[in-house]
């Protein structure tokens, strides 16, 4: 259960978040989203496919941790074995939203923090503060908040970066066949990625239109984040004692 | 030698028209090559009689070939998911109902298992033991999720939409991306060549539209082989005897009530009510004998099962009956020379398991696929055509009458008399003495391409609670197994199912949000 409430400095003066890794804070994940702006040190650790969001049926891509629910290779106890943690982990238990502020008779929407007051992650005693003396922002809050906004941008990228695959049949289905050392087979299915063939065969109005969104190294990194499943793997055998 | 058949006219719009215009002009490339030209003639006087509102699961195939976007048709014609159809009141009229779902039976094609659900039989109802649908739709479930593919599916599925509309959405298709040319007119004369073919029509407008094959959807008055070819019809008002139905629309509660899964047909006292969920309305009939039922009468009878069904005396009050008036059976002979008959002009039968469009769809893909190069040519290919959809009707009309034979119903003399062995089919009679001793298997498909395999048979017979004494010798203890394993798989099955299926509305505003994925 989630308990999001609007991030305040009077409520929350005295809330602590816990920034270290564990299966007790839900780090347990086998994917986590992740969104173009991200793919450049996302692409040297993890593969990047695609997923369904069963609640719009819309494409976003994912970072992949693990072969199953549930799993995630790179956790060990409390330590996250990778050079770089995808933002959608490190924002915890951090959430944007969103607030219709009445300015000049006119309502605009402004993004705010909200935060999860039930995270295993919130407590009083441990982890960084949020606060500082006479309510201001902790530069661990200042750093969050940049995060937060980092992301609300690259969710955004994500939609148009979809689109403009979509448009040029550069999304295809895949179903992911492993097979471990001790010969056992792993199929992977829902997953989706980047159509080499018909990349490779736009034509140079497609390119250009591709290049300038930012979005041809976008699709080229995913296909390159697939020597990562390599790595993966091995991880896996080696958890399995393989 | 004659001539290459290159120019397709295509007579009268509708559904029939734009179904046909549609599978033609894709299968042939119209748009890009020009060996094969499509045109229909339309006339903005002639009011289409539009009450095709139900599909088969064929549908989905017949517009993802014409290049269409599952997500835009949804959008544009007011469509919903249709699952199959239930059947209420037909055994008994004691408030009793079954299933006849588009899902085949679990198990099939490698394994009947029918013979095995006989020995459970008064523990479970055969559609709810061999399959999740029934049940499914009982919840007003729909048949996929907003993340599966357009045309792909958990539970397979037709659709529910409004035929106006859809003979609008085809026609913008079909000449915005099919390369269909469209013709406003009337036609007025047809004229014949020396061997009799038809050579040119004549339009109001003194226009001569000239063609080498001439495909008649001008549904009732069957304009080409009726009326020109004076090809004869052959009733089957002995066997089916409704030639009649009162139709309307009506208007649910709220923007939020469930809309059904299935076409629901409830038999009455002298016919059967359908009953249509769109997504914006209700689309209901009365389908009756004239013989046992006048108009206002039949009036009565649809309006107390709307009232029964929620809709309000006011709302009633202010809606009048559209009135329908067929002789049930088809033409003796649906390709003659160089017209066919597509659609009403070929035949018309109450709707009870929506076979209308269907039949469009396999006429429609049966002379785009076996288009002839030439009359040498067509001759054989028509003889052919016409074997094929004489045998198409036939079982129709078997299917159809199973539906009444089997009923205990007898509380008017409409029901006796269509339960009665003389108005029965010989091969329909066979049939059922056959089915007393074994259940319906593969060898009863006669056909490749059956429109009613013997799954569907399956489906009305046991629902109707017939009873077919096996031999003991036709239990295997290895099948037995077999069975049991297959009944808990279709279990399990179930329960995922409904764990993650959104209902109808649910998903249907989400397509109108979202849209469906192409993969």
């Amino acid at each position: 259960m989630t308990n999001t409430v609007l991030l305040n400095s009077i409520d929350h003066k005295d809330v602590r978040v816990v920034t270290s890794f564990g299966e007790q804070y839900g780090d347990n994940v086998w994917y986590t989203a992740t969104f173009p702006l991200e793919f450049r040190s996302i692409q040297a650790h993890y593969p990047i496919f695609f997923q369904k969001d069963p609640n719009t049926g819309g494409f976003y891509p994912v970072a992949m941790t693990g072969f199953q629910e549930s799993e995630n290779l790179f956790l060990e106890g409390d330590k996250w074995n990778a050079g770089y943690v995808p933002l959608m982990i490190k924002r915890q238990p951090f959430f944007i939203g969103k607030q219709d502020k009445l300015e000049e008779g006119k309502t605009t929407e402004h993004r705010v923090i909200h935060i999860d007051l039930d995270s295993p992650r919130i407590s009083d005693s441990n982890g960084q503060e949020l606060f500082v003396e006479f309510g201001a922002s902790s530069p661990f809050l200042t750093e969050m908040a940049d995060m937060l906004e980092t992301i609300h941008h690259g969710m955004e990228t994500n939609q148009a970066f979809v689109q403009s695959l979509l448009k040029y049949d550069l999304i295809e289905s895949f179903t992911l066949d492993i097979e471990l050392n001790d010969g056992s087979q792993h199929n992977m299915i829902g997953f989706y990625t980047i159509q080499e063939d018909n990349l490779r065969t736009l034509d140079k109005d497609a390119l250009a239109e591709l290049h300038q969104a930012g979005f041809l190294e976008s699709a080229y990194m995913m296909l390159a984040s697939q020597s990562n499943l390599r790595n993966l793997i091995d991880l896996k055998n080696k958890r399995n004692g393989l | 030698m004659h001539k290459q058949i290159s120019k397709i006219v295509i007579v009268g719009g509708g559904s029939a028209g734009w179904i046909t215009a549609g599978i033609l002009a894709a299968k042939h490339n119209c748009k890009l090559s020009p060996s094969v030209q499509v045109s229909v003639i339309e006339s903005a006087d002639i009011a289409t009689v539009g009450v095709g509102e139900g599909t088969w699961p064929s549908m989905r195939a017949t517009l993802k070939d014409m290049g269409i976007s599952e997500t835009d048709f949804i959008k544009q014609c007011d469509v919903s998911f249709k699952q199959g159809s239930k059947f209420v009141n037909w055994q008994t009229g004691e408030n009793d109902a079954y299933y006849h779902p588009f899902t085949p039976p679990v198990g099939l094609p490698e394994f009947n298992i029918a013979p095995y659900w006989l020995a459970v039989k008064d523990k479970v109802s055969f559609a709810d033991a061999v399959c999740t649908q029934g049940i499914l739709s009982e919840k007003y479930l729909a048949p996929k999720q907003i993340s599966t593919p357009e045309y792909a599916f958990n539970l397979n599925y037709g659709y529910h939409l409004d035929a106006s509309k859809f003979a609008e959405f085809l026609k913008q298709h079909c000449t915005e991306n099919l390369g269909v040319e469209h013709i406003q007119g009337k036609v007025i004369k047809v004229n014949n060549d020396n061997e009799g073919y038809i050579h040119s029509l004549d339009l109001e407008s003194q226009q001569a539209i000239y063609g080498d094959l001439f495909i008649d959807c001008t549904g009732f008055s069957s304009l080409l082989l009726g009326q020109h070819y004076q090809v004869p019809f052959e009733s089957k008002k002995r066997i089916l005897m409704n030639d009649s139905a009162v139709a309307i629309q009506v208007p649910y509660e709220s923007d939020s009530s469930p809309i059904a899964s299935c076409t629901i047909s409830t038999a009455q006292k002298s016919g059967w009510t359908w009953d249509i969920g769109l997504p914006t309305r209700r689309g209901a009939g009365y389908v009756y004998s004239s013989t046992h039922c006048d108009d206002t009468e039949a009036q009565q009878t649809l309006f107390e099962y709307l009232q029964n069904t929620g809709v309000p005396a006011n709302v009633l009050d202010k809606v009048t009956p559209r009135k329908i008036s067929f002789t049930p059976g088809h033409r003796k002979e649906f390709w003659h020379k160089n017209a066919v008959a597509i659609g009403i002009s070929a035949g018309f039968i109450e709707p009870l398991e929506a076979s209308a469009l269907v039949l469009i769809e396999l006429s429609a893909r049966l002379v785009s696929e076996q288009l002839p190069q030439n009359r040498e040519h067509m001759a054989i290919v028509s003889n052919r055509f016409n074997d094929t959809f004489n045998y198409r009707w036939q079982r129709i009309v078997d299917f159809l009458k199973l539906h009444y034979v089997l009923s205990k119903r007898d509380d008017s003399e409409y029901w006796k008399a269509m339960s009665s062995a003389d108005s029965t089919p010989d091969s329909l009679k066979e049939l059922l003495e056959l089915w007393k001793y074994q259940t319906p298997s593969k060898y009863d498909n006669q056909q490749a391409e059956e429109l009613f395999p013997f799954a569907s048979f399956q489906y009305v017979l046991y629902g109707m609670g017939y009873e077919t004494q096996l031999s003991e010798s036709d239990i295997k203890p290895h099948n037995v197994q077999e069975s049991q394993r297959l009944f808990k798989e279709n279990q399990q099955h179930l329960s995922r199912l409904n764990q993650a299926l959104p209902s109808n509305r649910e998903l249907l505003n989400k397509i109108n949000q979202y849209g469906l994925s192409r993969i």
